[in-house]
C-alpha cells in the first residue's frame, strides 16, 4: 500500500514595521500592524478560505478515505483571531472531521532549538496546549520550524513524551541510494520518521505553473501516473509513504487560482483513490502502519526544506544573521529573568524564523524566493530594524 | 552691493556642509545687506532674489520661460504649504550630489604628476575654457547638470544686474566662468573641499581640472581653512595672493532645542556624516570595537547614508558588536537635533575635511567632541579632543577615559558649547564682504586708470 500523505504548513510572521533608531524608546509596537493584517487578510482570501473550502467538500465527499495534515504556527492562530475570525472557524471545521491532523510544533515557528532548549520545550508546550484548545488534538507527530532536522531534535523531542513520529526532508546527502517511501527511524530509534518526496512535492509547489517546464502543464491524471510508476509495487505489502509537504499558500497564493490548482487538487483524491493499492494516511498513521522493521537515519547536520542546500544556510549563513540571532538568545536570558510577560511575549515574537531569512544575502534562484517572501527592500534594512527591535528591548530591561 | 550666488545644494532640501555653509553664509550676508540672487540647480529654470535676512529661509523665486523672461503667471497664483513643498515643485536636488565620486578612475598612479606639468601648459584664458570643455565631457548625470547649469547661467547673466559672481566648488565653476566671462564681471571660487578631499584620494581628474580652472579664473579664492588654502596652494598651485580663508560657522536657530534628553542608559556615542571614505567611517567602527571590549554597555550610532553604509554594517554584524553599534539611515533636519540631543560623544574620524560643521552643531549641544586632526574645524576650536584620524588607538583611549570619567566629558563638553557660541556666521560674513569689497574697489581702480 502506499499512502500519500499531504501535509501544509500554514504560518505568517509577525512582520516588523520600518523601526528607525530614531524611534528607540517610543513605545511603539515592533510590529507592522497594518502589514501583518493586509497580508492575512489577502492570503487569507486567496488561500486559506476557498483551501479549506475545497479540502472540506473533498473530505465529505470521500468519507474518511481523503486525510490531510496542518502544523499551523501559534503566532498564525493568534494572527487568525486578530485579523480574521473566519479563517480559524473554517480550520476548525476541518478539524471536526476527524480526517485532519494538526501536528506539533514551535508556537513561534523558532530556531529555538538550537540556541535554547528550555525555550524550545516551552514554545512547543504552548502550541500543544493551543491544539488542545482550538482543535481538540494534542499532536503526535512533529514538524519543526522548515521542516529543519538534526538527530538531536528528535532527542528533545523525545523527551517530551508527547510524540511518536517527525517529519523532516527527504534530502539525498543522507537517504543517499533509499527511497523516502518508507517510514524510517531516528537515530536512536525512538521516532519514526517520515521524509518529504521533495520532486514530486515541488511539482505541485514550485513548478505547477512554469510555462519552462517540461512538463507543463501538470494534470492529475498525469501526476497519478507518475505515482503509479513509483517503484512500491515491488515491495511486498509493505507500507509506504508518498510525503507530500509544501506551504499551504500553494494553493491560490504562489499558485494563483487561475493557474488551475484548485482544478488540480480537486481531482487529485479521486485519481487515487481510483488505483488499488493507493490510499490517503495521516502523519500520525505511520506509527501503526510500519509493518516493517524501520531503518535507522543518522542527521548529523542539520537538514531543512528551503533553498537548493536544503540546510540552515537560508536563516544563518550570512554576520547579520548570526549577529542578530545570537543577540536575540542572549538577550532573552535577561528578558525571562525579569518576568514581565509583554516583553517575553514580544521577544518570542523575535524568535520566528523569517526575521533571519529576510537577512539571507544568497544570489540567483533562491535569493529570488527570498526577495519574494521579504517585505523589505534590502536584506541589510531586514537585519538594521530587528537591531533596532533588539536594542530598544534592551532599553526596556 | 548685490552677489550672483551659485551653489549646488541649499537648506531644507539637503543639510549637508555645503548647503548649511551656503545658508549660513547667504544668511548673514543678507543680514550685512549684500543682496544675494540665489542660483541652484533646479528642474525648473528658476532663481531667487533673496533682499532680506528672511528671505534665506521663505526662499522667493523668479520663474524663468522658454525665452528666459520671468513667468509671472506661476509666481503669483503658486502657493505653498512649505518651504519644502516649494522646493520640490522647482526641481531641488534630494541627493547630495556634491559627494558625487565617479567610479571611472581605477588607476591613480603618477596622476598627480601628470596633472602639475598640464597646468602649467594651460595658462591663456582660451586654454583654460578648452580644458573645462574637455573635463566636462562624461555620460554621468553629474556632468550633464553641471553643462546645464553653465548653459543657463549665461541666459541668466543678461537677465539680471549684479556686482559680482561667487561661486562654490567645481560643480558651480563652470557656471561662474561662464558669466564671469559674459558679463566682465568679477567672481570668487569658493573652496568647501576638493577633489582630494571627496575621494579620499587622487579623485576624478577632470575634476581637479574643473577645480584648477575655476580657481585660475577667478579673481580671488576663499577657502574654509587654513587646512584647505595649504592644500589649495601645494596641489594646485595656486597663487598665495588670490587664496583667501574664511572659516565656516555655526549659526543658532531660534527653535534649536538643546536640552539633553537619554535614549539609551549606557554612554552614546555619535558618528554623523556621509558614510563615505573622506568621513573615515571605517576608523569609527574599528574604535567602536575596542572600546565595546571594554565597555559593552555603549551604543555606538552610525547616523547618515553613503556608499560604504553596507560595508561598515555587514563588518559590524561580522565584528559581532551585537544591538551595540547602530544605523540610522538618512536623517532629517528634526532628527539630527533629535540624535544630538541624546549623544554624549561625538566623533568626527574624517580623513579630510576641509571644514566640518557638524561638529560645531555636536559642541552646541554640549556634546563633548573628538575631531580629526585633518579637520578645518580644528583650527577654530579649543575644547575638542583632535587626535589624527588613522590613530585608532588613541581615540578608543580617549573614548575609554571620557566614559570613565563623566564629569570630565561633561564639563568638556559644557567648554565647547559655551566656545561655539561665538563661532557665528556674521564674523565670517563681513569677512567675505570684505573681500567683495576690496575685489569692486581694484576693479573700480583699474577702469578708473
Amino acid at each position: 500500500m502506499l499512502n500519500v500523505v499531504f501535509y501544509f504548513q500554514v504560518h505568517q510572521p509577525y512582520r516588523l514595521r520600518h523601526l528607525n533608531v530614531m524611534d528607540i524608546g517610543s513605545d511603539e509596537s515592533y510590529f507592522d500592524e497594518r502589514l501583518n493584517r493586509e497580508v492575512m487578510r489577502k492570503v487569507a482570501d486567496k488561500c486559506y478560505l476557498p483551501t479549506n473550502k475545497l479540502m472540506l467538500k473533498l473530505i465529505k465527499k470521500y468519507e474518511g478515505k481523503f486525510k490531510i495534515a496542518y502544523s499551523i504556527s501559534g503566532i498564525t492562530i493568534d494572527q487568525f483571531k486578530q485579523y480574521y475570525p473566519e479563517v480559524l472557524e473554517s480550520f476548525k471545521e476541518l478539524a471536526a472531521t476527524g480526517c485532519v491532523e494538526f501536528l506539533g510544533e514551535t508556537y513561534y515557528h523558532s530556531l529555538s532549538f538550537l540556541y535554547n532548549k528550555d525555550e524550545f520545550l516551552a514554545q512547543v508546550e504552548k502550541h500543544t496546549n493551543l491544539m488542545i484548545q482550538e482543535f481538540g488534538q494534542k499532536p503526535t507527530t512533529f514538524r519543526n520550524t522548515e521542516l529543519i532536522y538534526q538527530d538531536r531534535v528528535s532527542d528533545l523531542v523525545f523527551d517530551t513524551g508527547q510524540f511518536n513520529t517527525i517529519i523532516t526532508e527527504g534530502v539525498r546527502r543522507v537517504l543517499k541510494w533509499r527511497t523516502p517511501l518508507f517510514a524510517y527511524k531516528n537515530y536512536s530509534r525512538t521516532m519514526n520518521l517520515l521524509l518529504k518526496s521533495y520532486q514530486l512535492s515541488d511539482d505541485i509547489a514550485f513548478r505547477f505553473s512554469d510555462k519552462n517546464w517540461s512538463q507543463y502543464p501538470l494534470t492529475s491524471e498525469k501526476f497519478i501516473k507518475w505515482i503509479d510508476q513509483l517503484t512500491w509495487k515491488n515491495d511486498d505489502n509493505k507500507n509506504q509513504f508518498l510525503n507530500l509537504f509544501m506551504d499551504y499558500e500553494t494553493f491560490g497564493e504562489h499558485q494563483w487560482a487561475e493557474t488551475g490548482i484548485f482544478d488540480f487538487m480537486e481531482k487529485l483524491p479521486e485519481e487515487v483513490l481510483k488505483h488499488q493499492g493507493l490510499g490517503f494516511a495521516n502523519p500520525k498513521d505511520a506509527n501503526k502502519l510500519a509493518n516493517y522493521q524501520q531503518e535507522p537515519l543518522a542527521f548529523p547536520q542539520a537538514v531543512s526544506w528551503a533553498d537548493e542546500e536544503r540546510d540552515l544556510s537560508a536563516w544563518l549563513e550570512n554576520d547579520m544573521q548570526n549577529n542578530a540571532i545570537e543577540t536575540l538568545y542572549e538577550l532573552f536570558e535577561r528578558v525571562l529573568a525579569k518576568g514581565d510577560p509583554e516583553l517575553i511575549e514580544i521577544t518570542r515574537k523575535l524568535t520566528t524564523s523569517d526575521h533571519f531569512y529576510y537577512m539571507c544575502t544568497k544570489y540567483f534562484n533562491d535569493g529570488d524566493v527570498h526577495k519574494y517572501f521579504s517585505p523589505y527592500d534590502s536584506p541589510d534594512q531586514a537585519y538594521i530594524y530587528f537591531i533596532n527591535a533588539l536594542a530598544d528591548l534592551e532599553e526596556r530591561l | 552691493m548685490r552677489i550672483l550666488m551659485l551653489t549646488w545644494e541649499f537648506p531644507p532640501m539637503i543639510a549637508g556642509g555645503l548647503a548649511m555653509a551656503s545658508y549660513g553664509l547667504v544668511k548673514s550676508l543678507l543680514k550685512a545687506g549684500v543682496e544675494v540672487d540665489l542660483f541652484l540647480p533646479t528642474k525648473e529654470f528658476v532663481y531667487f532674489p533673496l533682499r532680506k535676512e528672511d528671505d534665506a529661509d521663505t526662499l522667493p523665486f523668479i520663474m524663468l520661460d522658454e525665452d528666459y523672461q520671468p513667468r509671472k503667471e506661476e509666481v503669483v497664483t503658486k502657493e505653498f504649504k512649505t518651504i519644502e513643498e516649494k522646493m520640490e515643485y522647482l526641481g531641488v536636488t534630494h541627493i547630495p550630489e556634491t559627494y558625487y565620486t565617479p567610479a571611472l578612475v581605477k588607476e591613480f598612479t603618477n596622476l598627480i604628476s601628470t596633472f602639475k606639468t598640464e597646468e602649467i601648459e594651460h595658462r591663456s584664458e582660451r586654454s583654460i575654457f578648452e580644458n573645462i570643455i574637455i573635463n566636462l565631457q562624461g555620460h554621468e548625470d553629474i556632468f550633464k547638470k553641471v553643462q546645464e547649469m553653465a548653459f543657463r547661467a549665461e541666459k541668466l547673466a543678461e537677465l539680471t544686474d549684479f556686482d559680482l559672481i561667487h561661486a562654490n566648488d567645481w560643480l558651480c565653476y563652470p557656471a561662474g566662468m561662464v558669466v564671469k566671462k559674459m558679463s566682465g564681471k568679477p567672481m570668487i571660487a569658493h573652496i568647501h573641499a576638493t577633489e582630494f578631499d571627496r575621494a579620499g584620494g587622487p579623485g576624478d581628474d577632470r575634476i581637479h581640472k574643473i577645480e584648477y580652472s575655476g580657481m585660475l579664473y577667478a579673481d580671488q579664492v576663499i577657502a574654509v581653512s587654513k587646512y584647505t588654502a595649504q592644500m589649495i596652494i601645494s596641489r594646485y598651485q595656486i597663487d598665495t595672493g588670490k587664496v583667501n580663508i574664511v572659516h565656516n560657522a555655526f549659526s543658532f536657530e531660534k527653535d534649536n532645542n538643546f536640552n539633553k534628553e537619554r535614549m539609551f542608559k549606557g554612554p552614546t556615542i555619535l558618528f554623523l556624516g556621509r558614510i563615505t571614505v573622506q568621513k573615515g567611517p571605517d576608523y569609527f567602527l574599528s574604535v567602536a570595537e575596542k572600546v565595546l571590549k571594554k565597555y559593552p554597555q555603549v551604543r555606538f550610532i552610525m547616523a547618515g547614508t553613503g556608499d560604504m553604509a553596507r560595508k561598515i554594517l555587514r563588518s559590524s554584524a561580522s565584528m559581532k558588536l551585537k544591538n551595540r553599534f547602530l544605523f540610522t539611515g538618512f536623517l532629517n533636519r528634526k532628527q539630527v537635533e533629535r540624535v544630538l540631543q541624546v549623544s554624549d560623544i561625538y566623533m568626527l574620524p574624517s580623513v579630510s575635511e576641509p571644514f566640518g560643521i557638524a561638529p560645531l552643531e555636536a559642541m552646541a549641544y554640549g556634546i563633548t567632541s573628538i575631531i580629526s586632526k585633518q579637520s578645518g574645524v580644528s583650527e577654530v576650536v579649543e575644547h575638542a579632543y583632535k587626535i589624527d584620524f588613522w590613530n585608532v588607538d588613541e581615540m578608543a583611549e580617549t573614548l575609554i577615559y571620557l566614559i570613565e570619567h563623566p564629569e570630565e566629558c561633561r564639563k568638556v563638553g559644557l567648554l565647547g558649547a559655551h566656545e561655539v557660541k561665538a563661532i557665528q556666521w556674521d564674523k565670517s560674513a563681513d569677512k567675505v564682504k570684505k573681500i567683495y569689497q576690496e575685489i569692486l574697489d581694484s576693479n573700480r581702480g583699474e577702469i578708473d586708470a
